[in-house]
């Protein structure tokens, strides 16, 4: 009981103080480091903030520095949207989000309160600003993000995975979907089928598999009974390490398309994948453009590159804090730094690169009608050789703007 | 009807099934002599899994001796929370000791999280073929380790708690701490003794685990889902915690049967031992393997 | 349960039947009862929008747990599955006005009664289970549940969620934080008064003999199944009340809210509070709802002297409840309200110490 007097007088001890009357634009950050999608929360959090960090060092947005606040919400949805309240409290401009359920959530909630955010999640349901595709559930006009979206960049893949099967002389294709019955895994499901089927696969029944890892042979089996070639995995982390290493003791033999949080070398290494394609937004750590020399300042200053081997999540993390930083210093140029004009900031530029991060960042545009930034995705494979994971660029696809694709 | 997929998926299941009743056992053993359900099961798995590992990839030792450090370090664990946590709780009523269990479990996922990182770790190859061919199935060959050690395990405990004074020991104070007492057992060594087998099994369960899925803390949710095994068999026999392990495990694997013919829900897989869970409850609440419970005046 | 001595006057003067039950049994509790609802009538005008919104959510995780403490303080029975009967409550409030366009007002009150039809449901077979049974069932049931929020699309919105609508008084919005207090205090008060009366009416009676001794209370002619049933329907009440006014203050409900960890730290708020006590829930709820906070100004502020601890803070949030209710159970078994006792017999029977 003392405790909570105690505690409930210092928070309103220090709720008394409003904020500063400096000149700074707060931001809020969700980040997930300890919860079921930490396992690249831990990559693309740190990206995020060093990048602030890093502005704020060099001047922050034309002079004004950003004041982000960092909380590690663990993939909470409930806690999303009571952090998201009190931000909004302490006046709010931009949001960098996190996952795909909570940012969804918060669809209307930051249309009412004009507070745009970009997020870590690329659902297609985020893509269609003003309801111009009739089939879209709920028009978003103040979601931005970083990269194709998840439907895109399964569209892309599976593009790519037709004139694979061409090649390989298999008549009609089979594809699958896999994934847990959660919004991340299952905001690319229908639209990507349907493309699927568009382009002359067999669809076939999506199987669920849990986020959590396990031991997945009796999914594995049923995928391999039903002959599919090519196999989407829709989650992430542990769980994808699980089934790919269930999937090759079952004996399965199938080319895996997966979502870009679940391509990366950590994941690779820990399921001894072979044949394991997954798109990508950016460079990787080891490679070089240009911009590259920036993402290596940034991760130097922090030190975050010296314990582990950053992956290309920290990348994307730099590109969506730039692109936020633009907006933001468009916006103080043309009327003050608030969401409205952090939004018509997002639309002033076409093919736009953030200055500092060319060849990192891929020309990306948002248009009011449109919110998919970019339509290019680079196909990876990825195969596990002696020991280590060895990552190689196979295609780069541009797939068309198409109106029947916003929001799905 | 696709006959060689159920079969397939049978097999599947009793070798699976055959993991369940490893993990199975652990609980019975603590509830054999405490009746206390260790609802942090799970975490002990993790621990011994994550140990395991630890020695192996970290201090570079051959797999048998790291497999044995682990052991001796879960026993050494399962008796330190025995003596600090459970200890104070004798006497007071059982919701008290799910609590503090559950209350373990949250404290020592947290604790994994933070030394373990949250990531998957890979074991490094530890037999000479990761797989081997079973009934035209291919399995991984840490089930046949965790299948010749649940073996063993049956035939040690079958004996220990027959024959050896240790084991009636601690079946008399299953029954009756205080007349066990009476007769000069310490009850609190009893107690200190089945935390530390269950540990050790405990600690053979993560292994496996962990060889044939990379280890990571969200493994501990098996504890839960070895629920259904538990009380399929009866709470306190441990011929019973292996069956109903072995009858989860293809009841698992029945379900996913179905749901991928012929329902299409996609979740009975996970969901199915649940249902059956209840339905077991109602109807033969003490397994098919436990000891009544008479209710007296 | 150790006894403490409730303060009275020397000698006892209750001189009729009205006397003996009230509720507030000394001057002084009748007068800290008034005073603490005027404190919270003016807490929206005073608050700050932080302490605002804490306060709502202990209100509301505090109606669910008073009815956690009905069921288990005291009918003696185990219930791992109330955090699913909170998420009921909240997909169904939220299902009336989405899909029958029912107010809020309205719907909360329809949502704790679909409610209590589930936990009766639900309370059937566990009549016939004690002890750890009981807990195990009730767990299964919470898995059941979780999976059915995640695949009843019609109800839920499946894995996606269920938007929930803001609530409004006669026109009124009650969208800010300072308004749907009000709402939040209504409900409140009303289930602490309600569970602190129904301990001195005739089924809560029963239902304490149901937990004291079941054989007996049979002997005596109360219908145990029924009494069972009564508890689990009417704990079932409180939570989709307190899961109902939980959706509308979030406006939107996820599926992925209600997990088994909801429903241990509703048992952890009833045992840390006391169980068997209306105040203790009340207390246990803010210091579970409170903890991780001050753990993580704590942790942040350790992290300063010891820069290690950074990465650490988000676990040490996580430990300390697991902690918390370890250390509770070891060395308070009884919970808060019982030092709290012993703090204010102290106080009355100064030099002695109890």
């Amino acid at each position: 009981m003392k405790r909570a007097v105690m505690a409930v007088s210092c928070l309103l001890a220090s709720a008394a103080f409003p904020a500063l009357a400096q000149d700074k634009v707060f931001v809020g950050q969700l980040t997930d480091y300890t919860g079921p999608t930490a396992f690249v929360g831990k990559y693309y959090g740190p990206g995020v903030r060093d990048a602030v960090d890093f502005i704020n060092a060099s001047g922050g947005v034309a002079g004004t520095p950003i004041d982000m606040e960092t909380v590690d919400y663990s993939y909470k949805i409930p806690d999303a949207i009571a952090h998201y309240k009190r931000w909004k409290g302490k006046g709010m401009a931009t949001l960098q989000g996190w996952g795909t359920g909570d940012t969804e959530a918060l669809i209307g909630f930051v249309a009412d309160d004009k507070v745009p955010v970009l997020s870590a999640s690329y659902s297609g349901h985020l893509t269609d600003p003003s309801g111009k595709n009739p089939n879209t559930k709920k028009p978003a006009p103040y979601n931005f993000f970083y990269g194709p979206s998840y439907t895109d960049a399964c569209r892309a893949m599976v593009q790519w995975a037709a004139g694979d099967a061409k090649a390989k002389g298999i008549a009609k294709p089979k594809f699958i979907h896999t994934g847990d019955n959660h919004p991340y895994p299952n905001a690319p499901k229908e639209a990507c089928g349907a493309f699927a089927k568009e382009l002359g696969f067999e669809v076939l029944t999506p199987v669920v598999i849990p986020l959590k890892p396990g031991d997945f042979k009796a999914q594995c089996l049923t995928i391999k009974e039903s002959g599919a070639n090519y196999v989407f995995v829709g989650n992430l982390g542990g769980s994808v390490v699980s089934m790919v290493k269930s999937c090759g003791t079952v004996g399965l033999d199938v080319t895996y398309l997966a979502n870009i949080w679940a391509g990366d070398e950590p994941t690779i290494e820990a399921a001894e994948a072979k044949n394991y394609i997954f798109p990508s937004a950016s460079p990787f750590w080891d490679q070089d453009a240009p911009g590259m020399k920036l993402v290596r300042q940034i991760a130097d200053k922090s030190g975050f590159a010296k314990n582990e081997k950053p992956t290309h999540h920290y990348i994307r993390g730099i590109c969506s804090v730039y692109y936020m930083k633009e907006a933001m210093e468009w916006a103080k140029a043309n009327g003050g730094i608030n969401g409205e004009n952090i939004k018509k900031g997002m639309y002033a530029k076409q093919d736009w690169v953030p200055k500092g991060l060319e060849g990192v960042c891929l020309p990306s545009t948002w248009t009011p009608t449109d919110h998919r930034g970019t339509m290019t995705v680079s196909i990876n494979r990825g195969n596990f050789v002696d020991g280590k994971a060895k990552i190689e660029k196979i295609a780069e696809t541009k797939l068309p703007r198409e109106d029947r694709w916003l929001g799905q | 009807m696709n006959w060689g997929l159920l079969i397939q998926l049978l097999v599947n299941g009793l070798i699976v099934g055959m993991l369940y009743g490893v993990v199975a056992m652990c609980f019975t053993l603590i509830y054999k002599s405490t009746q206390v359900v260790n609802f942090a099961q799970g975490e002990f798995l993790v621990l011994g899994a994550w140990i395991c590992w630890f020695f192996i990839v970290k201090w570079q030792l051959p797999f048998v001796v790291a497999f044995a450090f682990a052991l001796v370090f879960t026993t050494i664990y399962g008796i330190l929370v025995q003596v600090v946590i459970l200890r104070p709780l004798i006497g007071e009523p059982i919701i008290s000791v799910i609590m503090v269990t559950i209350g373990l479990s949250i404290f020592m996922q947290a604790l994994m999280n933070w030394i373990f990182g949250t990531s998957a770790a890979r074991f490094p190859q530890v037999f000479g073929s990761e797989k081997i061919t079973i009934a035209g199935l291919n399995v991984e060959t840490a089930y046949l380790m965790s299948f010749v050690l649940s073996l063993v395990i049956m035939v040690v405990f079958f004996y220990f708690f027959r024959y050896s004074r240790y084991g009636l020991a601690m079946r008399a104070t299953a029954y009756n701490q205080q007349i066990a007492q009476s007769l000069g057992i310490s009850v609190k060594q009893v107690f200190a003794m089945a935390w530390a087998i269950s540990a050790l099994v405990s600690c053979v369960a993560g292994v496996v685990l962990g060889l044939v899925n990379a280890v990571s803390n969200s493994l501990a949710i098996i504890g839960i889902k070895v629920f259904p095994a538990v009380i399929v068999g009866g709470l306190d026999s441990i011929v019973g915690a292996v069956v109903g392990g072995v009858i989860i495990g293809l009841l698992e694997n029945l379900a996913e049967f179905v749901d991928g013919q012929y329902l299409h829900i996609g979740n009975m897989y996970a969901v199915a031992p649940f249902y059956v869970l209840i339905i077991i409850l109602m109807i033969r609440p003490y397994g098919l393997f436990g000891t009544e419970n008479i209710e007296r005046l | 349960m150790s006894s403490v001595p409730y303060p009275r006057p020397c000698g006892d003067f209750r001189t009729s039947y009205a006397a003996d039950m009230t509720l507030f049994r000394t001057r002084g509790a009748t007068i800290a009862a008034w005073a603490g609802a005027a404190i919270l009538l003016a807490a929206p005008l005073v608050g700050s929008d932080y302490v605002l919104s804490q306060l709502i959510l202990i209100g509301i995780y505090g109606i669910a747990a008073l009815g956690l403490n009905v069921l288990v303080g005291f009918t003696g029975q185990i219930s791992l599955g109330h955090g699913a009967f909170f998420g009921f409550g909240a997909f169904a409030s939220a299902w009336l006005g989405t899909a029958y366009g029912v107010p809020p007002l309205l719907s909360i009150p329809i949502a704790g009664l679909m409610t209590t039809a589930l936990g009766m449901i639900f309370g059937i077979p566990a009549a016939r289970l004690k002890g750890l049974y009981l807990a195990i069932a009730t767990l299964a049931a919470q898995f059941i549940l979780e999976d059915f929020f995640a695949r009843a699309q019609w109800f839920t919105g499946g894995s996606s969620g269920a938007p929930a609508e803001r609530a409004s008084l006669f026109g009124l919005p009650l969208d800010t934080d300072r308004s749907y207090f009000y709402l939040v205090l209504f409900w409140f008060v009303v289930s602490y008064v309600g569970v602190a009366n129904l301990m001195r009416t005739r089924d809560g009676r029963a239902l304490v003999a149901v937990r004291d001794h079941y054989l007996s209370a049979e002997v005596m002619g109360i219908n145990l199944t029924r009494y069972r049933i009564l508890s689990f329907g009417i704990s079932s009440f409180f939570a989709g009340i307190g899961g109902a006014l939980y959706a509308h203050y979030l406006g939107f409900v996820s599926a992925e809210a209600f997990t088994i960890l909801l429903s241990v730290q509703f048992l952890a708020m009833i045992i840390i509070g006391g169980l068997g006590s209306v105040a203790g829930s009340v207390l246990g709820t803010a210091f579970i709802l409170l903890l991780p906070q001050v753990m993580q100004a704590a942790a942040s502020s350790l992290a300063d002297v010891f820069p290690a601890m950074q990465q650490g803070v988000a676990y040490i949030k996580e430990m300390s409840i697991g902690a918390a209710i370890i250390l509770f159970l070891i060395f308070e078994p009884e919970g808060l309200i019982h030092r709290w006792r012993l703090i204010r017999a102290s106080f009355k029977l100064y030099p002695f110490s109890y």
